[in-house]
């Protein structure tokens, strides 16, 4: 079955001076949060998310549920995965690098097992899937 | 030219099925509860890794579109662009992310149907996740330019 997952934004003025709000989101679950150009493109955001935040989070959770339910699969269900996931934005050139970093407490399972399920994951989910473009992506994964 | 890092983290507790997460935002905008029913069931009040995903490719393409028609020479009074994202399962892959499509409806003073046409497709074109989606799934865009 298809999930459709809907968001909706809108933009006042120009670019540089203007800026933009992601009004609501299908499920309700935020909004309305406030976007601009500077916030984007500059190293201090103002507390102002962006494209490539948003995408930060879509693939640490994108990626702690393939992890979590591969790991499950296996028979070593997870206590707590801890993940980031730091999006590099160069302005003009687009996303270069994502890195991703995960600590897992998971009783029962050694080091090794868990790095392979985690490779497993950055590998499979569908976020990773769709960004399979992005020049680099990195895997830092360990035992808490 | 600068490099901008964006850091979200997730901390997920328990198995798929019954366990959850939250995503916190490196920035402090949002911090927002996530798991598997409201990924691929009904949504409550839950988002998902695709909604975030609508939401990033909604707000990519307005700050796009905001700059071609300024290049274009006109001036943006509003955009209201609306993203919808579709995972669906792929046999034999799983589930994956089939599409994205735009809705995009504009007001802006000085530049007519033609020149906000094309404004759109430049927007897509400089989109740049426009172009990383584009790889593995549609993307379409559909918009038009309301009277001012």
């Amino acid at each position: 079955m298809a999930a459709e997952r809907r968001a909706a934004v809108t933009w006042n003025g120009d670019l540089m001076s203007g800026s933009g709000t992601i009004d609501e989101v299908g499920s309700g679950a935020f909004g309305p949060l406030d976007v601009s150009w500077p916030a984007r493109s500059e190293e201090a955001s103002g507390g102002k998310t962006s494209p490539e935040e948003l995408i930060a989070a879509a693939h640490a959770s994108c990626f702690s549920m393939a992890l979590s339910g591969g790991l499950a699969k296996a028979g070593n269900a997870p206590e707590r995965l801890q993940t980031s996931a730091a999006v590099t934005f160069v302005p003009g050139t687009g996303i270069t690098k994502i890195a991703l970093t995960v600590r897992g407490t998971v009783p029962g399972l050694d080091a090794d097992a868990f790095r392979e399920a985690a490779e497993d994951a950055k590998k499979n989910c569908p976020v990773s899937q769709a960004l399979a473009g992005v020049p680099e992506i990195t895997l830092d994964a360990q035992l808490a | 030219m600068s490099r901008i890092v964006r850091e979200a983290t997730v901390a997920w507790r328990g198995s798929l099925s019954r366990g959850s997460g939250v995503a916190s935002a490196g920035t402090g905008a949002f911090e927002l509860p996530i798991d598997l029913p409201s990924r691929i069931g009904e949504t409550v009040d839950r988002t998902s890794p695709e909604e975030l995903l609508a939401a990033a490719h909604a707000g990519c393409y307005a700050t796009s579109l905001a700059g071609e028609i300024a290049r274009a020479g006109g001036k943006v009074e509003t955009l209201d662009v609306r993203c919808t994202v579709t995972m669906d399962e792929v046999e034999g892959k799983g589930h994956l992310i089939v599409s994205s499509e735009l809705d995009v409806a504009g007001r802006a003073e000085g530049i007519d149907e033609a020149g906000f046409e094309n404004a759109v497709h430049a927007a897509d074109d400089g989109c740049s996740f426009s172009a990383l989606i584009r790889a593995s799934a549609s993307v379409s865009v559909r918009a038009h330019l309301q009277a001012s």
